[in-house]
């Protein structure tokens, strides 16, 4: 139960980071990221389904096509609105992930479809205990992505200008720092992301327009952690996960689902700033 | 003298209000300038505008004989124009390394630890703290910090905005032995200051703002003997 709790809790860790990098760089959140990891896992479907690719191709098709998707929405809609409110940016998302659902619908229909997975069926057996690949695998390939984004925002020129960016745009455009730049670069690394997420998570959920639901998961594993907070993010993703598939052993089994909002009041409640939060009061 | 850096009648607005009136100054390469005035005159408006940070309403800004007006920030920097703002504005939550790392941002990657070296030699109480977060620095290392940080582009100019404000006095001898080393060493600066006794004293000339508008410019000899700049910033 905890490890196939971890396994939704990688999935939510990779959504709350996603969301976390983009408001880092814009102060803004994206719903639509739910809907963007939907088009992704679509598209690996279809470029399995229509074109006959090998599924590794597909997943490349999929991230592909977020990447272009996320710096379409970031040039054509986030850049073009450099009066509007954080507020204005996040209806704006809202819209865009209900039309990307609409859209989806109708390029794909409503219905659930099965989507192959990486991972065997077979169990693995480790003494007592019987592990499904499948947790296995989504746990392994999430911890491997967030160590490849460790790396990139603790050890490259890049990733440390990003972190600039979110500290103190200002300051960072002074340092010779594109601010617009990084604003692209995060909207195309977040829908990457969200993308992996997606072709991890089809195979145990099926694939619908549904799916984009599970940002609600992100968020409340990114204000969970702190938002704003990367390492918080996965934390709060990883609880959240374990809470979750822990949560209906004691309690009535229908809770499941309240579950993420049950935790979301509360944090808001007991400790805004999450678990690992930073100080919102500053030093002047 | 070579101007490396001019404006001609520059007026910035924020919004209904105007924060510069044709404000004409010029630079030469090797030179600190001062700009002088009271609280609110447009002193950091007008750095801000050299860095692109703000947006001229009418005027020209020249750098090297280039027409800089319309460029982004981080092409001004990467030209070679460092600007260390008011308030320090470090980078908090980073170290002092990652502070010094980011102020490499447009210098090539072979150049960076060299560029750092000589960074950390010219601060030696920077070095001793490269692993610290720099939020927990005290006022003065936080300066030095801001300063060694926009060296790390190797500008050929440097914007300094208030340097010494908050400093106690002994820090902010400190601070201006600084600026004339790296002026010494090539680096033009033009200055922004409250304390116009001190900054006379570095400067070659200087310039006075007084409500956005140039109204005042001279040697810095002949400031400090006006008897107007006496009353009004060298206190009598």
């Amino acid at each position: 139960m905890v490890i196939s709790g971890l396994a939704t809790g990688s999935i939510y860790a990779l959504m709350a980071l996603a969301l976390v990098i983009v408001y880092n760089a814009t102060r803004a959140l994206n719903f639509a990221q739910g809907e963007m990891l939907m088009v992704s896992a679509f598209l690996a479907w279809t470029a399995q389904r229509a074109f006959g690719l090998p599924f590794w191709a597909s997943i490349v098709v999929a991230i592909g096509g977020a990447a272009l998707l996320g710096f379409i929405v970031e040039r054509v809609i986030v850049r073009r609105s450099p009066t509007a409110t954080h507020w204005d940016v996040l209806i704006i998302t809202l819209g865009l992930s209900l039309v990307l659902r609409a859209l989806a619908g109708m390029v794909w229909s409503h219905d659930e479809f099965p989507f192959p997975s990486l991972f065997s069926n077979r169990p693995v057996v480790v003494g007592p205990v019987r592990l499904a690949p499948v947790s296995l695998g989504i746990i392994g390939a999430s911890l491997s992505l967030m160590l490849a984004l460790y790396v990139l925002f603790t050890r490259t020129r890049l990733g440390r200008a990003m972190r600039a960016v979110a500290q103190n745009p200002r300051a960072a455009r002074l340092m010779g720092v594109s601010v617009e730049r990084m604003s692209s670069i995060s909207w195309v690394l977040a829908a990457m992301v969200g993308a992996v997420a997606g072709v991890l998570v089809a195979p145990v959920v099926f694939l619908s327009t549904k799916m984009g639901l599970i940002v609600i998961s992100g968020f409340t594993a990114a204000v969970l952690g702190g938002f704003g907070s990367m390492p918080g993010a996965v934390a709060g993703g990883m609880l959240l996960g374990v809470i979750e598939n822990l949560a209906p052993l004691y309690l009535p089994s229908a809770i499941r689902y309240a579950v993420p909002f049950l935790l979301l009041i509360g944090i808001l409640t007991v400790r805004p700033a999450g678990l690992l939060g930073r100080a919102t009061t500053r030093k002047v | 003298m070579r101007a490396q850096l001019e404006l001609h009648d520059v007026s910035v607005s924020y919004g209904q209000r105007r924060a510069l009136e044709d404000v004409s100054l010029t630079v030469g390469a090797g030179e600190i300038v001062a700009l002088l005035g009271a609280n609110g005159s447009g002193k950091s408006t007008t750095l801000r505008t050299i860095s692109g940070l703000v947006r001229p309403s009418r005027g020209r800004i020249a750098y090297e004989g280039r027409d800089i007006t319309t460029w982004q920030p981080d092409g001004i920097v990467a030209a070679g124009v460092g600007h260390v703002p008011e308030g320090r504005e470090i980078f908090s939550e980073f170290t002092v390394l990652e502070n010094l790392l980011v102020g490499g941002h447009t210098a090539p990657a072979r150049e960076i630890p060299a560029r750092l070296q000589r960074a950390l030699a010219m601060f030696p109480v920077l070095r001793e703290r490269q692993r610290q977060p720099a939020g927990t620095l005290s006022g003065g290392e936080q300066q030095m910090l801001a300063i060694a940080r926009a060296l790390m582009a190797a500008p050929r100019v440097l914007l300094l905005d208030e340097p010494s404000l908050g400093l106690a006095p002994r820090l902010a001898r400190e601070i201006f032995r600084m600026i004339e080393r790296i002026n010494a060493a090539g680096v033009t600066v033009l200055l922004v200051e409250q304390n116009a006794r001190r900054a006379l004293a570095v400067a070659a000339r200087g310039y006075v703002l007084e409500t956005g508008r140039i109204v005042m410019t001279g040697a810095s000899s002949a400031l400090a003997a006006d008897p107007r700049v006496r009353a009004a910033y060298l206190g009598g």
